[in-house]
């Protein structure tokens, strides 16, 4: 670095530029930007959710430029959001059905009116009436994509018991992966409690015993694990390179592996597991909320849009008639037989405070313990 | 400039010091390049079959050229303002008479401590309440409060050891306060302003968070590569990475064939 | 470059002529030195103390105040708040309760100690194995090729901390290239996790910081007048004798300044431990980012602790000043 040369001239240049970019800098930063302008849609999702070809055909066909910004998780987005207060910057956002309380405690959304959407009747009709998706007798947001709790094994080492109990087994030492939130409400119902919270309103000490509980068994167990792990990304990679046999996964990220031809199974467990679903929601205050409802109503319009959600994303689609469009490959990799189907329950937005506030304790217990 | 004899005997050993360095810091990332060119959807040994449709792919997708540029005008923005107020931070804290200067030192060197969410997030809901909207400038706002500290510590690393008697010297010759800075103590300064301006641009091009919260609908390369990480490591990132350091690569040595070609005409 | 005289005990290579070739660049500084705006600027500045300072000072205290505190006392309002976000209506209401659940849980302080411990390690571990990198690299290699040894050091940063902390994990997963090649060789039957533990963990982030270290050396390394190492030769001084009395103790700012960066940098960083280590390493900023992102949203007991670690790391870094930088760095403190 000393060798190389600069003259004093052009330090000077270098400095005056600066020196005048620093007194622009308040006109710069006070530019408002074009966030609220009509005919631009602002939506917050991750990448993958939105397939670009319909993307481009709804900006041709309705004359919307959309605009997207990618998340990576829910928490970003409540940040975000809550950050933001009152004057949003997005219209459209992503948010996972048990999440919704959350959001809708901190006032980010509005409410989803039905009527003004056309396509809503191309859902399957068991998410159109979801007891997770309303509150307070209002719909809060269109169901895209469904995923669930599964148990994922590497086929080449680890045989299938069709229980939860190979989390735990001594064979898998240092060899499963979790994610603890998850997981914990996952053993609470393997141990025969409630891990979604829902029966447990205004009793406190019974939620918390059963949670304590759950606890106390996955730090007895904790020789059993490898990594704790949050992203998607990192139990596909963990896998891959045989670093873990055995995990609790979210069936995206897993399915997305299988697609892909890896030896790896996808299963629900005789104890059952927790599913969940994507919903895309209109902000409270969205400055386009009116071009939110057309996009929509767009999305849930055409069931090849659900099915190439499916495929980028490895999740289950939540409208009629994707099924049909999905190659062999990609249909088994993104379902379950039927028996296995009624094991799932969906997750709540009952009690979510209690249930909150237990499952962060306890995770941040057991990762220190 | 004869290259200096110290340390004779250990010399080999400090040369092979060096070259162990370069491949811990290589070794990683040739792999990453291997991977590049692997026919799957995700990284994996044995790489098996190759292809280089990931680079076809990336060389023609827009979101990542368009947000490689964005991420260098980003850079380039924070190092001028970075570097500039880091080393005005320095030359203020580095003046005998002034008593304040324990504190500001401080305080000068508080972002580079506060974890990334954190500081994102309270400087949104600072510039919030400033009524300044979220874009490209609070992001480059964001990253050059983040930079400046490194900055500072640089320039006061070498400043310190800086005789006082130049700075004399060029005023007792008739300088102004303004060229003797100009003409003695930013050349005397010079090296330690350019690993502070590296540091600059890279703490930048690599801030994802800070941007996050900070920014608006347009993608930097950072929030790419997280967002396409939700899908999978795939190949493809793999490849953006190694266009990314190629550019890199023949940037700076074209940058260092020009100086040496500058100094021996 | 123009050379100076042997006898200049700091050579400052750039800044030492300055004086003596002024006039070659005087036309462009006289002009401005000329001009009626200039001088009359500079004018009132030299006769009123006042100005002077309120310009040489104000502005960089202007932008500390607005940049580096307003964001944080809006941490700390945020820390003494009850609940946040504030619902409609309701007026905030503040408490200590939140530095209270810090203080009286080890489970949340013991994360502290541990990120505090294994900063102070990895700041030990580069320093130690970082410096013979930048001695190489400032006195032993020729001037004319020292910027592309650096440049050799210097690129593989710029493939971003995902990247970086992602080819780690190629290098040394169970089947990452260390093992296959270990296993193609006959070394080994079975991988050895080398992943998710405090070796990966410590691998990652050093790949991740060791270039704050790398330049400051290199910075004050490359300063160290080389007459003065051939005159301790000269004179009968060995290697070690030479390290000692000589090199150490005129590279100390590069060192202090270093290991500051490092530090300071260690513990706040978050994704690479996220992604490289085990089941009981969790460092401080996982702590603290959960609650933030956890799903029952806390930031403000988050903030608390986030204060708490800003105080903490500061005060040590301080403290390290003191104690190594001596009475030198001991002007800044």
């Amino acid at each position: 670095m000393g060798d190389i040369k600069t003259t004093r001239r052009s330090a000077i240049k270098l400095l005056g530029a600066s020196a005048a970019g620093f007194l622009a800098a308040p006109a710069i930063l006070r530019s408002r930007s074009a966030f609220a302008q009509s005919n631009v849609l602002n939506i917050t999702t991750y990448d993958k959710f939105i397939p670009a070809d319909f993307l481009e055909k709804f900006q041709a066909d309705t004359g919307i430029t959309v605009n997207i910004r990618l998340t990576d998780d829910q928490g970003k987005q409540y940040n975000l959001l809550t950050a933001e207060g009152a004057n949003p910057s997005t219209d459209i956002v992503t948010v996972v059905g048990h999440r919704f309380s959350q959001f809708i405690g901190s006032n980010l959304l509005a409410p989803l009116d039905t009527a003004r959407i056309a396509s809503w009747n191309s859902l399957i009709p068991a998410y159109q009436q979801a007891d997770w998706l309303t509150t307070d007798g209002k719909t809060w947001g269109l169901p895209i994509l469904a995923g669930f709790e599964c148990l994922a094994r590497n086929t080449d080492y680890v045989e299938d018991t069709g229980s939860w109990d190979v989390m735990f087994a001594d064979a898998n030492k240092s060899a499963t992966s979790y994610i603890v939130s998850d997981f914990l409400s996952i053993t609470m119902r393997y141990l025969g409690d409630d891990g979604d919270y829902v029966t447990y309103v205004d009793k406190p000490d019974v939620a918390q015993a059963a949670t304590n509980k759950a606890r106390d068994f996955l730090i007895q167990h904790k020789d059993k694990v490898r990594k704790y792990y949050d992203a998607g990304s990192e139990i596909q990679q963990m896998f891959i390179n045989e670093d873990v046999y055995v995990a609790q996964g979210w069936s995206g990220p897993i399915s997305k592996l299988i697609m892909d031809g890896h030896p790896i199974a996808i299963s629900v467990p005789k104890e059952g597991t927790y599913g969940f679903v994507y919903t895309l929601n209109v902000v409270n205050n969205a400055p386009n909320a009116d071009n939110a409802y057309k996009f929509i109503e767009a999305v849930a319009a055409s069931p090849e849009v659900g099915a190439a959600m499916t495929r980028q994303s490895g999740f289950t689609s939540t409208f009629a008639g994707v099924e049909a469009i999905l190659d062999e490959k990609e249909r088994a990799a993104s379902t379950l037989p039927a028996d296995q189907v009624e094991r799932i329950t969906f997750f709540s937005s009952v009690n979510r405070d209690m249930k909150n506030e237990m499952v962060d304790r306890a995770t941040a217990e057991i990762k220190a313990a | 400039m004869a290259a200096a004899r110290p340390l004779d005997g250990p010399k080999a050993a400090l040369s092979a010091a060096y070259w162990v360095f370069v491949l811990y810091l290589l070794g990683p990332l040739l792999l990453m390049t291997a991977m590049s060119f692997k026919a799957a959807e995700f990284i994996a040994f044995p790489i098996g079959e190759t292809t280089l449709d990931w680079y076809a792919k990336v060389v023609h997708d827009g979101q990542f050229l368009s947000a490689v540029g964005y991420s260098i005008l980003i850079a380039a923005a924070t190092t001028l303002f970075a570097t500039v107020i880091g080393t005005w931070i320095a030359l203020v804290v580095s003046a005998e008479s002034l008593w304040l200067r324990s504190l500001v030192f401080a305080l000068a060197c508080l972002p580079a401590v506060v974890p990334g969410m954190i500081q994102a997030i309270s400087v949104r809901i600072f510039i919030a309440t400033l009524d300044v909207p979220t874009g490209t400038g609070a992001i480059i706002f964001g990253h050059t409060l983040h930079a400046v500290p490194f900055v500072m510590i640089m320039a006061l690393t070498r400043l310190r050891t800086m005789p006082g008697s130049l700075v004399d010297a060029a005023r007792d010759l008739g300088a102004d306060p303004v060229v003797a800075f100009l003409r003695v103590t930013l050349p005397y300064l010079k090296p330690a302003l350019y690993g502070g301006m590296i540091f600059c641009a890279l703490l930048s091009i690599d801030d994802f968070v800070r941007t996050f919260f900070l920014g608006g609908y347009r993608t930097t390369l950072p929030m790419l590569i997280f967002a396409r990480l939700q899908g999978g490591m795939s190949p493809e990132i793999n490849a953006m990475a190694t266009l990314v350091l190629l550019t890199t690569a023949v940037v700076g040595l074209y940058a260092e064939q020009l100086t040496r070609k500058a100094r021996t005409r | 470059m123009t050379s100076l005289p042997a006898d200049t005990t700091h050579r400052a290579e750039t800044g030492a002529k300055a004086p003596a070739s002024a006039p070659r660049y005087a036309p462009g500084y006289g002009r401005l030195m000329r001009s009626p705006f200039y001088r009359a600027t500079l004018g009132l500045l030299a006769e009123n103390r006042a100005a002077r300072l309120a310009v040489f000072i104000g502005v960089p205290l202007l932008w500390i105040a607005i940049a580096h505190v307003g964001p944080i006392v809006q941490l700390v309002r945020i820390s003494l708040l009850q609940t946040y976000p504030i619902t409609d209506g309701s007026s905030p209401s503040y408490t200590f309760a939140n530095y209270w659940a810090f203080l009286s849980e080890p489970l949340y302080s013991l994360p502290l100690m541990r990120s505090v411990v294994f900063a102070f390690c990895v700041t030990l571990v580069t320093l130690i194995v970082v410096y013979p990198v930048a001695y190489y690299v400032a006195k032993i290699v020729r001037p004319q090729n020292r910027t592309r040894a650096l440049l050799l050091l210097l690129i593989p940063f710029w493939a971003g901390e995902v990247i970086r902390t992602f080819s780690v994990i190629m290098l040394l997963a169970n089947r990452g290239a260390l093992n296959v090649l270990l296993r193609e060789i006959g070394l080994i039957d079975r991988p050895i996790p080398m992943l998710y533990n405090y070796f990966s963990l410590s691998f990652g982030v050093i790949y991740l910081v060791c270039l704050y270290m790398l330049l400051p050396l290199y910075s004050a390394l490359e300063k160290i007048p080389n007459h003065l190492l051939d005159a301790a030769a000269d004179l009968g001084a060995g290697p070690f004798t030479r390290l000692r009395r000589i090199i150490l103790p005129l590279s100390k700012d590069g060192i202090v300044s270093g290991c500051s960066l490092v530090f300071l940098t260690t513990i706040g960083v978050f994704a690479t431990p996220i992604l490289l280590g085990g089941p009981s390493t969790g460092l401080f900023p996982e702590t603290i980012a959960a609650f933030f992102h956890g799903a029952s949203d806390k930031w403000p007991v988050g903030a608390a602790m986030a204060v708490v670690m800003l105080a903490a790391s500061l005060g040590l870094a301080a403290l390290f000043m003191r104690l190594v930088g001596g009475k030198r760095s001991a002007r800044f403190l």
